[in-house]
């Protein structure tokens, strides 16, 4: 065979030609041999000499699959307004389609070498409109289905479409019964002809036009009326729970429906159509009903109407922020009625089983969605932080928090040694709590005050339970709120190994220099600045003990250059063995009280007044020690003086050593006054805060006036803010007051043609 | 012997002997340490100078290097360490 043109008769080639594409179209019997040389005809018809008949075969091409379209849909017309319309349209397509695809490998030789070349370039589709030219050639492929949908589903679209509908319409009933394949080919064939003209490069939009207008249309508003019908229906007849529940299954069944029947770009469209219709509508009625499912925790519908709301934009706030009340409510009613002895257990150990409750429902229920947790983090922090309710606007200051209090309590009883017996995980565990806790608390600097308080007093007496859990705890909150924070804790630490190194130092001092202090002594030195300790009032101490005084300190500036030793005897506690008792006794006891004791030595019995000269301490330390001596009953007082408020000491009451004491235990500590915070101490506490707060605002407020030079009055408090969250949230009458002590010792002044902007006084 | 002391744990605490609460070149609080330091005590320890003024250790030694004549920051007599201490 030549692959040279030459001279074709254009009839007798094109009617064999034809007799082979009916063939191929009605996909009947084609043999293998004439189909094969039906490509040499197509060749040679476009490369004939001395005119190619191109054209020609193209037109006759296209007036035959017209004709045969035609045919065809004179044979469907019977069928119209039958429900078998859509079987046998199916049938036809899918034959159709199958044949115009052999077709164009059949004319693959004019589809390359002259629709190729005649196709508008890109540019002249964008910009010249040109449209349908006459005479302008497709692939045959292309055409074959452009001929279909112009002649055929054009003409009986309406119909078709009705029948589909209808047919999902059953589908949605439940029925089984629908051809499924059926229906998807049709709804695929509106899908394959679409015109390649229509489509703009690079714009997915416009390249479904025909689908979009004829079939997705309808088929989207015959959805929403469907299920505008549908929910109201459901509505009247079942409650709000059971709607939800019916609701997501629709939607679920819908998504199926989507998969099963369409062209995947409508997915979207479609459930966003039944979503509106089945949620959006009726948003109000869903929230109505958040408050209830909230509050009697019906978990399932909480995650139903999460599911369901969702998608809408802002439609999950209103259910957020019902949940936020609701925790708020229930946070503060857990540590509503909390009895003085316990408040700090109780506290703590409520607002942990709360927030533990609805961290797992926001977890589980609400996907740990960030309006949630943010909805979790704000109804804690209110609770934790909540100083009561202003009775009324304008009312006078509202009492301090006192979470603080309460959880560094909390911590101290977790780490003091104690009966309560609680494992090594356990503790572990609570202090993780504590410090979950703790994050939300706004005046971590009063925790911090009272934390080092108790810390102090856990490691002077060496109460602590454990050494590693104390150190956990610490560098659990410097992970929190960072080394600034824990620098003094963690100086306090350090002074308690760097006593004991000291201490073994000034027994090699005594040794070598043949000394001995008659006690077994032992001191720690602490650095004044890193703890929470005043010398707050004068003690003299046993004359036993001086001598122990005495040789330290000479040891002690013997090895630092420069350092006053101030000695703290209302902490210090000592060892004593009772002598005069049936059983011997070893009790450990504070040194002011062993001081009292002390001066029995020699008489067993003296007045109030003796004994407070002798001792020479303040009225207050005075009947405090005293009278903890004698509610154990290591020493008496005569009642006979004071008849009438018989456990009040007076200066003429008679204390007397009681030489009959007896304890079940013979080795044991008798607590002091000083182990319980005394409201004072409370006080001051909270002073000293307030002093701190004040020197961190000035801090603050130079350190960033100095970097801007010049700032607005508004911009300085916002930056302050800023600066001092992680610590405790400053009033901005206190910012203000910082601002006028500056101005007053000329760090900053107002600059003079603003009234609200201060500069930096260099 | 009606009592006897068979151990005594006292507690102490312990300040710089300054004639200053603060440091005369870092402006900082005796109490705690010098810029360049985290941790005050043993490890950013004061000196005296026979003129009786009082600087953190780090920050005078900072000063006198650079300068060419070794004086004290304050009263500008000629800068030698104190001996004999209160």
């Amino acid at each position: 065979m030549s692959l040279k043109p030459k001279k074709v008769d254009f009839t007798v080639t094109w009617n064999a030609l034809k007799r082979t594409i009916e063939g191929v179209v009605t996909l009947s019997k084609v043999p293998r041999v004439e189909w094969n040389d039906r490509f040499t005809d197509v060749y040679s018809l476009c490369v004939a000499h001395p005119d190619p008949f191109t054209n020609q075969l193209y037109s006759e091409t296209k007036e035959f699959l017209t004709r045969h379209v035609q045919s065809l849909r004179e044979q469907i017309i019977q069928f119209e307004n039958n429900s078998d319309l859509l079987k046998v349209y199916h049938e036809m397509w899918i034959k159709y389609s199958q044949g115009v695809s052999y077709l164009n490998k059949l004319y693959s030789y004019l589809n390359q070498q002259h629709v190729k070349k005649s196709k508008l370039s890109e540019a002249d589709l964008t910009y010249g409109g040109i449209g349908d030219l006459p005479g302008h050639m497709v692939e045959i492929g292309e055409l074959g289905l452009e001929i279909w949908r112009l002649e055929m589903l054009e003409k009986i679209k309406d119909n078709l479409i009705e029948l589909v509908l209808e047919a999902i319409r059953i589908d949605r009933k439940g029925d089984s019964a629908v051809p499924t394949t059926v229906v998807n080919g049709v709804i695929q064939s509106f899908v394959a002809v679409e015109d390649p003209k229509l489509r703009v490069p690079g714009d997915p939009s416009t390249h479904l036009t025909f689908y979009e207008k004829s079939f997705e249309e309808p088929f989207l508003r015959d959805t929403g009326q469907y299920y505008q019908k549908e929910a109201n229906k459901l509505i009247e007849t079942c409650s709000v729970a059971e709607y939800m529940e019916k609701v997501i299954q629709k939607l679920h069944e819908e998504d199926m429906r989507a998969r099963r029947y369409l062209h995947p770009t409508s997915y979207a469209k479609l459930s966003a159509e039944c979503h509106r219709r089945l949620v959006t509508d009726h948003a109000s009625l869903l929230h109505a009903e958040c408050l209830q499912m909230v509050e009697n925790d019906r978990r399932k519908d909480l995650a139903n109407m999460y599911c369901l709301l969702k998608p809408l934009s802002g439609g999950l706030g209103f259910l957020a922020d019902t949940v936020e009340q609701h925790i708020q409510n229930e946070g503060l009613d857990a540590i509503k009625s909390m009895k003085p002895e316990t408040a700090h257990t109780d506290f703590v150990e409520n607002m942990v089983v709360v927030q533990k409750k609805y961290k797992e429902i926001v977890s589980n229920i609400f996907n740990s969605d960030q309006l949630f947790l943010s909805a979790l983090d704000k109804a804690c922090t209110k609770v934790i932080n909540w100083r009561g309710q202003a009775s009324q606007p304008g009312q006078a200051k509202l009492p301090p928090c006192k979470s603080p209090e309460l959880l560094a309590k909390y911590c101290d009883t977790l780490l003091k040694k104690s009966t309560k017996g609680f494992s090594e995980q356990e503790v572990d565990e609570k202090l993780n709590n504590s410090i979950m806790i703790f994050k939300y608390i706004e005046d971590k600097d009063v925790f911090q005050k009272f934390y080092a308080r108790n810390l102090a007093r856990r490691l002077i007496h060496q109460l602590s339970n454990s050494m590693d859990a104390e150190e956990g705890m610490i560098n659990r909150l410097k992970q929190a709120c960072g080394y600034e924070f824990t620098n003094k804790l963690h100086r306090m630490f350090t002074d308690v190994s760097v006593s004991n190194d000291l201490c073994n130092k000034f027994n090699d001092y005594l040794t070598s220099q043949n000394l001995t202090t008659g006690v077994g002594f032992s001191v720690q030195v602490l650095q004044a600045g890193a703890w929470p300790l005043q010398s707050n009032y004068p003690v003299q101490v046993p004359q036993v003990l001086e001598k122990s005084v005495h040789i330290f300190e000479t040891f002690y500036s013997k090895q630092f250059n420069g350092r006053k030793l101030t000695w703290l005897h209302h902490l210090s506690t000592s060892d004593v063995k009772l002598n005069y008792t049936k059983r011997t006794y070893f009790i450990t006891m504070q040194t002011l009280q062993l001081s009292l004791l002390t001066h029995f030595e020699i008489q067993d019995s003296l007045s109030c007044k003796e004994l407070q000269e002798l001792t020479q301490l303040n009225d207050d330390a005075f009947t405090r020690h005293l009278q903890s001596l004698i509610d154990c009953k290591l020493l008496l007082a005569s009642s006979k003086v004071s008849e009438v408020h018989p456990t009040e000491l007076t200066a003429d009451t008679i204390i007397e050593l009681n030489k009959n004491y007896s304890n079940k235990r013979s080795k044991f500590r008798i607590s002091g006054a000083m182990q319980k915070e005394t409201p004072q101490e409370v006080e001051h506490t909270f002073a000293s805060v307030e002093e701190d707060r004040k020197i961190f605002i000035q801090a603050a407020i130079v350190r960033i006036i100095k970097s801007r030079k010049v700032i607005k009055h508004n911009v300085l408090i916002q930056e302050v803010l800023n600066l001092s969250y992680t610590r405790f949230s400053p009033t901005i009458s206190i910012i203000k007051k910082c601002v006028e002590t500056l101005i007053e010792r000329q760090y900053l002044e107002r600059t003079p043609n603003s009234t609200d902007e201060y500069s930096y006084v260099a | 012997m009606k009592f006897k002391i068979k151990s005594w744990n006292s507690v102490a605490i312990w300040k710089w002997l300054a004639n200053d609460d603060k440091c005369g070149i870092c402006r900082a609080p005796f109490d705690g340490c010098c810029s360049d330091c985290k941790i005050p005590g043993d490890d950013c320890p004061l000196v005296w100078g026979v003129c009786s003024h009082c600087f953190h250790m780090h920050c005078i030694m900072k000063w006198l290097a650079a300068q060419q004549n070794q004086i004290c920051p304050m009263c500008r007599q000629d800068w030698a360490l104190k001996s004999d201490l209160p």
